[in-house]
C-alpha cells in the first residue's frame, strides 16, 4: 500500500508546474542574476588594503614567523600584524580591530564573520599548511636558503591574492547559500500538497482517501516520502548548477554541501507539512502563508540584504539559531570558513530537530479521523 | 432480501446552532436501489458522511454489513465503494492513472487490478480518454471518471452522492442505466438526488428528507399512494374567466386548481374519467382550448404535498 501511494504521490509530484518552477527554475535563473550582477559588481570596487590580524603565539613557530614578517611588510604587504594573547586577540576581534586570530601553534584560525578578508587569511594559511614541509626542512638543511623559499612562498600568496576575488568566497557567497535555504524551504509547497491531499476537512480528494481502508499515517508517511524524493532531487539540481556552471565556492567539502542541502530540503518538506496541517485556510491561502513564512525567513536570513542577519544576532539571537533559513545557509558557511565540524554539526542537528518537530507536530494535528464539519 | 446493509439509528448532526440530521433512521437491505431523495441542504451530502465516519456526529448509531461502522474499520471501508458529490480526482494523473490509484487503495494483486480498471474504463464508456488528465476532460465525462474511480474495485455497497449534477441527458441516461447494472451484479446502492424523475426510474425503495428528518419513505408506489393526489390534468386556455374556474373546482374530486400563463392545473384525487369531465365542462360553456393531458402523481408531488403539510403546520 505505502508503495502504491508512493508511486503515484510521486507521479503526482513530478508534473506538478508550480513546484517545477520554484524548485528547478527558480534558483537556475534567480543564481545566474546574481552571478552576472556580483562579478560586475566586483571588477569595479574591489582594491586590496593589508588585512588587520591578530597573531597569539600558542607555540614558539619561527618559521611562520619569519614569513609572517615577510608578508606583513612593505609597500604591498598582506597584512597588517598585531601580536597579542589570546584573550586580547578575542576581544579584538569582537571589536572588529582585527579581521581574525591565528595561534601559531596548530596554525588555526578564528573569525567572527564571513568576507573578503577572512578568504584572504584562509587561503593563506592554506597555502602555508601546504608548503610548510618545505619550508621546515629547508630551515633544518639549508638555512641560508630559507630567504629565498620563504620570498617564493609570498610571491605565491600575493599572486594568489587576487584570484580568490575572482572567485566568490566573500560577502556575496551569503547570497548563493541563501538561494540554496529558499529552495530548500519552498520544498514546504509540496508539504502543503500532502496535508491538505490527506485531510478530510481541506479538499475532497482528502476526503475521498479518508474513505479507503488505508491507514492515514500510512498515506501521510507514503505523500512525505514521495515529496523528500523530488525535493532531494531539486536540491542536486540546484547545488550542482551553483558549484558547477556556476562555480560558486563550496569549500572543498561539497559531498557535505549536498548532504546540508538535502537534509534543510526535508526541512522544508516538513516545515510546510506542519504548516498545511493547520486549521482550514483553503489551499490558496495556505500556499500564500507558506510563500510569506519561507520569504521571511529568508529575508531576515539576509537574502535580500546581507546585514539583516547581524542585525537580528544583535537583537534576538536565538532567532538566527532556529530559522530555518538561516540555519541552512548556516551550514554552508560552516563548511566554507572552519575546518572543524563541531559548528557545522550543530547546524545539522538543529536541522534534524526543526525536521522530527514539524514532522511530529503535522502528524498530531493530521490524527483526528473523524472531523465535525468538511 | 431481507439482508440489512446498512442501519442508521436516530442519527443527530449539527453544525454548531443548525440541526443537519434530526433523528434520523434509515435501513437499507441487501440488493437495493435506494433512494435519498430531497432538496439542497436537506442533509443528504451529511447523512452520507456521517454513514462513512468522516464527520462526527452528535448522537446515534451506524452499523454497516452489521458491524459497527468506526473510521478504522477498514474491512468494512474496503467492501464500500464512494462517488462523491464533488469530483475528487488528482489533476496531474491521467484518467488511467487516477483509476488505477483508487483502486490500488482496495486491491493488492496487480493482475486483478488492471483487469477491474479496465472493466471500469469500459462501464463508464472513457476509452477514448484514458491517456487524458482530467483538466482536458468534460464536466460530464469527468463525471464518469468520478464514478469509475468508486466502483473499479467491485465493491459491495456502493454510494452515490448526485452522481448526475451538470450532466447532460445523454450521459445522465447511461450513468442511469450503468447503476443498474451494477445491482444486477450485485451491489447494494445508495443513490441521492434532487431530482425526482432520477430516482423514481431507478430506485426500488425511496426515502424523502427534508430538513435533516426522513419524512416518508417506501417504493415509490407505496410514496404515491400516501398522497391524497391521483391524477393531475393540464390544459391549455387562452383565456379563462374566474366564473369558470369557480365551475372547475366545484367538480367532483377536484381538491386544488391553478390557472396562470395561459395553463391551467387542476389536481384529483381519486375519481375517474376525471379529463373527459373537465373537457365536457369547457366545451358546454364555449371555452376553446388547445392542449389537455393527464398526469399521474409523480414524486414531485409526493414532496410537494408533504413538505406543503409540513410548512402549514408552522403557521
Ligand atoms: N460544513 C458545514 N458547516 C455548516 N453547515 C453545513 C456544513 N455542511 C452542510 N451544512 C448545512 O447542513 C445542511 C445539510 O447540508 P447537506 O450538504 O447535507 O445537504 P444536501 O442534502 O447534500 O444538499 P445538496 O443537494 O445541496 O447537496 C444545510 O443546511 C447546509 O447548509
Ligand atoms: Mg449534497
Amino acid at each position: 500500500m505505502f508503495l502504491h501511494t508512493f508511486k503515484y504521490d510521486f507521479r503526482q509530484c513530478l508534473r506538478q508546474k508550480e513546484l517545477t518552477f520554484w524548485l528547478i527554475l527558480f534558483p537556475i535563473i534567480l543564481g545566474s542574476f546574481f552571478k552576472v550582477a556580483f562579478s560586475e559588481l566586483y571588477e569595479k570596487t574591489v582594491k586590496f588594503d593589508a588585512v588587520p590580524i591578530a597573531v597569539v603565539e600558542t607555540e614558539k613557530n619561527a618559521v611562520f614567523d619569519q614569513v609572517i614578517e615577510q608578508v606583513s611588510t612593505g609597500e604591498d604587504a598582506l597584512f597588517k600584524v598585531t601580536r597579542t594573547d589570546m584573550k586580547n586577540a578575542e576581544k579584538m576581534l569582537k571589536d572588529e580591530k582585527v579581521t581574525g586570530i591565528i595561534s601559531t601553534g596548530d596554525l588555526s584560525v578564528e573569525f567572527s564573520s564571513s568576507g573578503i578578508d577572512q578568504t584572504i587569511v584562509k587561503s593563506f594559511i592554506q597555502q602555508y599548511k601546504t608548503q610548510e614541509k618545505i619550508i621546515t626542512d629547508t630551515a633544518t638543511n639549508a638555512p641560508e636558503k630559507l630567504d629565498t623559499v620563504i620570498s617564493a612562498l609570498s610571491t605565491d600568496i600575493e599572486s594568489n591574492k587576487n584570484i580568490p576575488f575572482a572567485d566568490d568566497l566573500d560577502t556575496t557567497v551569503q547570497y548563493f547559500y541563501n538561494l540554496l535555504a529558499m529552495v530548500a524551504l519552498f520544498g514546504a509547497m509540496s508539504g502543503v500538497f500532502v496535508a491538505i491531499n490527506n485531510q478530510g476537512n481541506l479538499s475532497s480528494l482528502g476526503a475521498r482517501k479518508c474513505c479507503s481502508p488505508v491507514n492515514k499515517l500510512t498515506s501521510i508517511t507514503a505523500g512525505l516520502s514521495a515529496h523528500c524524493v523530488v525535493q532531494t532531487i531539486c536540491m542536486i539540481v540546484a547545488v550542482s548548477f551553483l558549484a558547477f556552471i556556476l562555480k560558486i565556492d563550496f569549500g572543498d567539502r561539497l559531498g557535505l554541501v549536498y548532504l546540508s542541502s538535502i537534509v534543510g530540503g526535508f526541512m522544508g518538506v516538513a516545515m510546510g507539512f506542519f504548516i498545511g496541517s493547520f486549521g482550514r485556510l483553503s489551499e490558496g491561502v495556505k500556499m500564500g502563508i507558506i510563500m510569506a513564512v519561507s520569504m521571511l525567513s529568508c529575508f531576515l536570513s539576509g537574502l535580500m540584504v546581507n546585514n539583516i542577519k547581524a542585525l537580528v544576532s544583535e537583537y534576538v539571537p536565538v532567532f538566527n539559531e532556529i530559522n530555518p533559513a538561516a540555519v541552512i545557509s548556516d551550514t554552508y558557511y560552516c563548511l566554507a570558513i572552519y575546518d572543524d565540524y563541531s559548528r557545522y554539526i550543530r547546524k545539522m542537528i538543529t536541522m534534524i530537530i526543526l525536521t522530527v518537530f514539524f514532522t511530529l507536530g503535522g502528524y498530531i494535528l493530521t490524527r483526528r479521523r473523524k472531523y465535525a464539519s468538511l | 432480501m431481507g439482508n440489512t446493509i446498512v442501519k442508521i439509528d436516530n442519527l443527530v448532526k449539527r453544525y454548531k446552532e443548525l440541526i443537519a440530521l434530526d433523528h434520523f433512521s434509515l435501513e437499507i437491505e441487501e440488493g437495493e436501489i435506494f433512494g435519498l431523495l430531497g432538496p439542497n441542504g436537506s442533509g443528504k451530502t451529511t447523512t452520507i458522511n456521517c454513514l462513512l465516519s468522516l464527520l462526527a456526529y452528535d448522537k446515534g448509531n451506524i452499523e454497516i454489513f452489521g458491524e459497527k461502522m468506526t473510521p478504522v474499520n477498514y474491512k468494512v471501508k474496503k467492501e464500500i465503494g464512494i462517488i462523491m458529490q464533488n469530483v475528487a480526482v488528482f489533476d496531474e494523473l491521467t484518467v488511467y492513472e487516477n483509476i488505477d490509484y483508487f483502486c490500488g487503495l482496495y486491491i493488492k494483486d496487480k493482475e486483478t487490478r488492471r483487469k477491474y480498471v479496465d472493466e471500469a474504463i469500459a462501464f463508464v464508456g472513457l476509452e477514448d480518454f484514458v491517456k487524458f488528465y482530467p483538466k482536458k476532460l468534460s464536466g460530464g465525462l469527468l463525471r464518469r471518471l468520478n464514478i469509475a474511480c468508486g466502483i473499479a474495485h467491485k465493491p459491495k455497497l456502493i454510494i452515490l452522492d448526485e452522481p448526475t449534477v451538470a450532466v447532460d441527458p445523454q450521459s445522465r441516461n447511461k450513468i442511469l442505466e450503468g447503476i443498474q447494472e451494477l445491482n444486477k451484479q450485485g451491489a447494494t446502492i445508495i443513490y441521492t438526488s434532487h431530482y425526482m424523475e432520477e430516482v423514481e426510474q431507478i430506485c426500488t425503495r425511496i426515502a424523502i428528507m427534508d430538513k435533516g428528518k426522513k419524512i416518508a419513505e417506501g417504493t415509490k408506489d407505496e410514496l404515491k399512494r400516501m398522497i391524497k393526489n391521483t391524477e393531475t390534468l393540464t390544459i391549455e386556455i387562452l383565456d379563462l374567466s374566474d366564473e369558470m374556474l369557480e365551475k372547475i373546482r366545484a367538480l367532483n374530486h377536484v381538491y386544488e386548481t391553478d390557472y396562470s400563463d395561459s395553463r391551467l392545473e387542476v389536481r384529483f384525487s381519486g375519481g375517474k374519467h376525471n379529463l373527459i369531465h373537465v373537457l365536457n365542462l369547457l366545451q358546454e360553456n364555449n371555452v376553446s382550448f388547445s392542449r389537455a393531458y393527464s398526469e399521474l402523481p409523480t414524486l414531485n408531488d409526493v414532496f410537494l404535498e408533504i413538505t406543503g403539510k409540513a410548512l402549514r403546520d408552522k403557521e
